[in-house]
């Protein structure tokens, strides 16, 4: 699920937004916040991944806007653009959104963002784990470090941590202890050959 | 606990009208030693009466709220005593209440359902609450008397200033660990872990791992977002006057 949270004062702009959102096969919750005041009261209750924001609120106070970019670093910024803006002050966001637009276009630049978030975001968006990811948890789970692993399938540890991080995205369970009981309900190994 | 109509709280509103809007200020309530029934005295009237900073109140229970209150006048260490006061009880709380009875949910489920990966459920939970346990007993035994001793220090700034032994970034990092395995323990419930008649005390044990969260989440941005900046300021309050 994508988190966003749009900051607009148009019902045009906010409905038609949505609604390409929900159109599209991104699965997204949009939060609408009216006014740029209570915005740190909405970013304060949840994670977000993309704030959209009509630049205009933010030209008059980039200081504001830079501060709170530092706050949420995992905050994905992008301007809605509608009306003509100095480029020069369009750099502080991460991606534009401009509205003539194609609804494909609008997406496309969305999933683009996605991407940089995390190089492996696509495929993890799929639950399935694939051949290598398992391979790495059955060693995992019988109780195996990440450099023997590693030596094991003749990859890096690098590798190693990369399909760990792959794995607990999909399964949504990060711990060791956590991944081995999910590898025994998924038969991948028996109750019996994991290590105490 | 996910209500999203939480109101923001004042010192005025009466101290059962809050309770109504969000039942989970029990715990904030009586961690801080006020005890129910409230009647129908003020939220500034009870701070009074417990000899309890309105604002340090306003504070924490727009915390549990999801709002984020500034005090009129910011924190000091006059506050830490109280702050103490909470995280302790709320240790307590933790560590004699809700991991056991979360525990014993557990167990139950393992009775009833006899598949052999739930087997490893309660060891799993064991495991981790010993964690807990640990980390736990490392803020009472550790942290919380070198924040009392920094406190008697800056009202009584005769003494010697001991040294540093507090850190904020293996606070944080303590408390990642404690979230995700409750979190691994949700997804393993929710997703994965194959069922047998115990639609019950699943739910049960959901619900109970969630309000959980919850409250850990509070706890940990009282410290980290509270407790955390006026241990800072004290400390270099008490390096300037050295």
């Amino acid at each position: 699920m994508i988190n966003i949270v749009l900051v607009e004062s148009s019902s045009i702009l906010t409905e038609g937004l949505i609604g390409i959102l929900n159109k599209s096969e991104l699965k997204c919750q949009v939060t609408i916040c009216p006014s740029f005041d209570d915005l740190e009261q909405i970013l304060f209750r949840k994670k977000y991944d993309f704030l959209i924001v009509n630049p205009s609120f933010i030209l008059s106070n980039p200081k504001y806007f830079k501060t709170l970019k530092s706050q949420h670093n995992n905050l994905k910024t992008i301007g809605l653009i509608y009306s003509w803006y100095d480029p020069k002050n369009l750099y502080l966001f991460d991606g534009l959104i401009t509205i003539s637009e194609t609804p494909d276009i609008i997406i496309s630049n969305i999933k683009k963002l996605l991407e940089d978030t995390s190089e492996n975001d696509q495929n993890a968006l799929q639950e399935v784990l694939s051949n290598r990811e398992t391979d790495v948890l059955k060693l995992l789970a019988t109780g195996l470090a990440n450099k023997e692993i590693a030596d094991k399938l003749n990859i890096s540890t690098h590798t190693v941590i990369s399909h760990r991080k792959n794995i607990s995205q999909k399964t949504g369970i990060k711990s060791v202890s956590g991944l081995t009981i999910y590898a025994v309900v998924q038969k991948l190994v028996s109750i019996d050959s994991i290590s105490d | 606990m996910f209500q999203t109509n939480n109101i923001y709280i004042t010192s005025d509103l009466k101290m059962s009208d809050i309770i109504f809007n969000n039942p989970y200020l029990l715990h904030l309530a009586e961690h801080f030693g006020m005890n129910v029934p409230v009647k129908d005295k003020s939220v500034k009237k009870l701070c009074e009466e417990n000899d309890l900073n309105p604002e340090l109140f306003l504070t924490f229970a727009n915390l549990y709220n999801g709002v984020k209150y500034t005090p009129k006048d910011p924190l000091t260490h006059h506050d830490i005593l109280n702050i103490i006061k909470y995280l302790k009880n709320n240790h307590k709380f933790y560590t004699d209440e809700i991991y056991p009875n979360i525990l014993r949910t557990i167990h139950q489920m393992a009775e009833i359902n006899d598949h052999k990966e739930m087997a490893l459920v309660p060891r799993f939970f064991l495991d981790y609450f010993n964690e807990v346990a640990e980390h736990l007993e490392y803020e009472n035994k550790v942290v919380h008397p070198y924040v009392l001793e920094l406190y008697e220090q800056r009202i009584n700034p005769t003494s010697t200033r001991k040294p540093q032994i507090y850190s904020a970034k293996e606070y944080q990092e303590h408390h990642s660990d404690i979230e995700d395995k409750l979190n691994d323990l949700k997804n393993l419930l929710i997703k994965y872990l194959p069922y047998k008649d115990d639609q019950i005390l699943r739910r049960k044990l959901i619900l109970k791992l969630f309000d959980l969260e919850n409250d850990l989440n509070i706890h940990s941005q009282i410290e980290e977002l509270i407790l955390i900046p006026l241990v800072s300021e004290m400390e270099s309050q008490l390096n300037k006057s050295k």
